[in-house]
């Protein structure tokens, strides 16, 4: 395990660059992202450890950070400001651009991976945009009337696009439809609603609403998110079939999901971080393996694979490496440390 | 700027809401004094005597009631005024006792301002009425009540305690099965789990022998009430002033093998008898809480404090399985794990379900019932939940142990159990 302190800031978000397999971006505030600056860092996977490449301050703190699919130097912001910010690693000290028109808080930023020339940013302001880097204002504005930390486009389709939000709903904009009075809005999942009971499976307790911190849309079977939050559970969606309810619900965190995601490299598992201070491993049952001994994807199926525990305080940020073997990852939190970690070294722990 | 920090501050705050993981579980945890636990300060019954014959058979529930109500006014020196409730649990009494006890607590001392009902959950009545008193005070709807339990067998145990059941009661099979007689019932549940008549008597043996060198030690002395009545010679009809003080149920020198003489009471080829079943008994308890801030103030001496307690329902002809039922419940409520309890009080109702439960529980025999129970000293039912308080936590105290349960089976299939900690 390789680590790279981010003292005095606290991490909030990691990203992979999509270019290089050495390259890693960390979104990071002070004081705990409460009050004060925030600092994106640029860092090195080196023979001699992290080391960092590139630093930018920010006025206000970072809490997420996506790397631009057109540009290999360029990585964009989430400032709590309410502004949406640029950067170009390959020039000094300043965003090369900069979007202020959320209201409050930016919770997320994310890249589309199909037509690469849009992005979209999430806030606590209740709303979804739609950006063009070289346009100066939004393109799109998807409200969803409720703190909104995740948006993310659908790696499969270039105008579908999804939200979680403090409703505790699951939201999917698909911007080919008419604007009209919906505002793209083609399906609001409630994340809470049990699982419909069927052959075998006895109906399930309703639970109460609470909100959605975290969701990832899987990378190689198309429809399938999962969500997670407040109330502790990582549940797995398949948008084709909304009315089933959730097809899995992995049960562990002792506090709130702040961060899942998808493996590149495997369509049934699932990195998680979370307030307990542990990174969890997940399989969601679908693989053949579990099918085969008679564990279907449905209510339950999923289980726990391992967990890191080395974070000692709330882990906020977790992501995969795209290249190489398959169970890179990193992760940061409010320990102020980055970790680089093989997931097959906690399998089974 | 400020604004701003203080909304994320919150908004961290939310996601943090409500985790098991904050639960502090084990015994440390129950053991931790807070100015909102719900505290007994007094617990105290009267003597129990044999139905029919003991101290007690000429004196009517409410005079016994009101032997316990004067005896706690006095032993806790509460002003009688500041109770606010009074619980009584009483199986028997025509129309509840609502009627008589409500005037003995008038007769005892207490101002009209203290209210009064009578509750009935069958064998658990006592602990009922203990449970109830301690939630109206943690709900906040009292300060201060009082829990109690009281009957009298020798004037009012008999076939008119049941209502005839209509044909459409008669017609359902469970419900049918509520008014088959607790005997009958514990001889087929004695039979099919395999209870043998040997062990039965040596578990009313012991209960004997643990009543009779506990009375010897005098270790009832401080939790009984002595209480002066009217008492008919059967000899001689005279009618005597008596002070009963004393347990007069409890038999030296019981054994397995004397027990293992007496004749089977529900079958011919039965196990169970008059001397492996609780005796029919008259008597009264009182359990007197209130916050322990309350008591803090009121400068009330703190004897131990209720944690939490369980109602299950089992099958009407398993009623005897009642505690085995309950007693995980309440210890999951409270936190707490089996091993980390020092005392059980299970009531025995009859040998042959106490120790099935016990046993079934995995339960060291050493830790249930230390000064005997029901078979030994009587099992006046109302009265057994209120009466378990009083004998768990001055045993507890004694012995400079903490945590302790009480709990017993209830006719008709349920189970009831509660978690005391002493101080």
């Amino acid at each position: 395990m390789l680590e790279f302190n981010t003292q005095p800031f606290n991490g909030y978000g990691v990203k992979y660059s999509p270019y290089f397999d050495s390259r890693i971006a960390v979104a990071a505030s002070a004081n705990f992202g409460l009050v004060g600056n925030g600092r994106l860092y640029i860092l090195g996977l080196t023979p001699n450890g992290i080391v960092a490449e590139k630093w930018f301050d920010t006025q206000d703190g970072l809490f997420d950070l996506t790397w631009s699919e057109a540009h290999e130097n360029q990585i964009l912001t989430a400032s709590g400001d309410g502004s949406v910010k640029l950067f170009d690693i390959s020039l000094p000290e300043f965003p090369i651009a900069s979007w202020s028109e959320h209201a409050r808080e930016v919770f997320s930023v994310h890249w589309n991976l199909v037509s690469k020339e849009t992005f979209l940013s999430s806030s606590w302001d209740g709303c979804i945009k739609i950006w063009n880097p070289t346009a100066e204002s939004s393109i799109a504005t998807l409200p969803t009337h409720s703190c909104t930390y995740s948006a993310q486009f659908s790696p499969f389709s270039p105008s579908v696009l999804s939200a979680v939000s403090s409703d505790s709903h699951l939201r999917l904009f698909d911007l080919r439809t008419p604007a009209s009075a919906s505002n793209h809005l083609v399906l609001a999942l409630p994340i809470h609603a049990p699982p419909k009971a069927g052959p075998g499976i006895a109906p399930a307790q309703g639970v109460p609403p609470s909100e959605a911190l975290t969701h990832d849309w899987n990378k190689y079977r198309d429809g399938v998110i999962a969500t997670a939050g407040v109330d502790r559970a990582i549940r797995v969606f398949d948008i084709r079939a909304p009315g089933q309810g959730p097809r899995a619900v992995m049960q562990g965190h002792d506090y709130a999901v702040r961060r899942i995601s998808w493996s590149p490299h495997l369509p049934d598992l699932l990195l998680s971080a979370s307030y307990d201070m542990t990174c969890r491993i997940w399989t969601d049952g679908s693989n053949e393996e579990a099918l085969a001994g008679g564990e279907p994807l449905s209510f339950g199926g999923g289980k726990e694979m391992g967990r890191m525990g080395n974070h000692t305080e709330f882990v906020t940020g977790v992501d995969w490496c795209l290249f190489g073997a398959e169970g890179w990852c990193a992760s940061t939190g409010w320990d102020s440390r980055l970790m680089v970690w093989d997931v097959r070294a906690f399998m089974g722990s | 700027m400020a604004a701003s920090a203080k909304q994320r501050l919150s908004q961290v705050t939310s996601h943090l809401q409500s985790s098991e993981a904050d639960i502090r579980r084990g015994r440390d945890v129950i053991l931790t004094k807070s100015p909102d636990d719900i505290v007994v300060t007094c617990a105290l019954r009267t003597a129990i005597t044999k139905g029919g014959k003991g101290g007690f058979k000429d004196t009517a529930a409410a005079n016994l009631l009101h032997g316990a109500f004067t005896s706690l006014i006095s032993r806790s020196g509460i002003d009688p005024s500041l109770v606010e409730d009074i619980a009584v649990g009483s199986v028997l009494p025509p129309g509840g006792g609502a009627t008589e006890f409500r005037a003995a607590a008038l007769a005892a001392g207490f101002p009209e301002t203290a209210a009064v009902k009578s509750l009935n959950r069958q064998c658990s009545s006592g602990l009922q009425a203990c449970v109830d008193v301690a939630n109206a005070i943690k709900t906040g709807m009292i300060d201060i009540g009082i829990g109690a339990g009281v009957e009298s067998m020798s004037s009012q145990y008999g076939p008119q305690a049941v209502t005839e059941f209509s044909e459409l009661l008669e017609s359902h099979p469970e419900s049918a099965n509520c008014k088959v007689p607790m005997g009958l019932l514990s001889e087929d549940m004695a039979r099919d789990r395999q209870i043998s008549r040997a062990s039965q008597d040596a578990f009313a043996a012991s209960s004997f022998a643990k009543a009779a060198a506990a009375q010897k030690q005098g270790l009832f002395d401080e939790e009984i009430a002595p209480l002066t009545v009217t008492w008919q010679d059967p000899k001689t009809d005279e009618e005597k002033k008596i002070t009963v003080a004393r347990d007069d149920g409890v038999r030296e020198g019981m054994t397995a093998e004397s027990l293992g003489k007496i004749r089977p009471a529900f079958a011919k080829d039965g196990s169970i008898h008059a001397g492996n079943a609780s005796q029919i008994s008259d008597g009264a308890a009182a359990v007197l809480m209130m916050r322990r801030s309350t008591a803090e103030r009121l400068g009330q001496q703190i004897l131990g404090k209720f944690v939490a307690a369980s109602v299950v329902g089992v099958k009407p002809l398993l009623m005897g399985i009642g505690p085995w039922k309950a007693i995980p419940v309440a210890l999951e409520k409270a936190g707490v794990s089996k091993e980390e309890v020092d005392i059980y009080e299970i009531n025995e109702a009859f040998a042959s379900q106490c120790l099935w439960c016990v046993n079934e529980l995995g339960l060291p025999m050493e830790k249930v019932n230390p000064k005997g129970g029901a078979i030994a000293f009587g099992h006046p039912l109302g009265c057994t939940g209120a009466r378990q308080v009083s004998t768990l936590l001055t045993e507890l105290k004694r012995t400079g142990k903490k945590v302790g349960v009480t709990s017993m089976c209830v006719g008709t299939g349920m189970g009831m159990a509660a978690v005391w900690v002493a101080e």
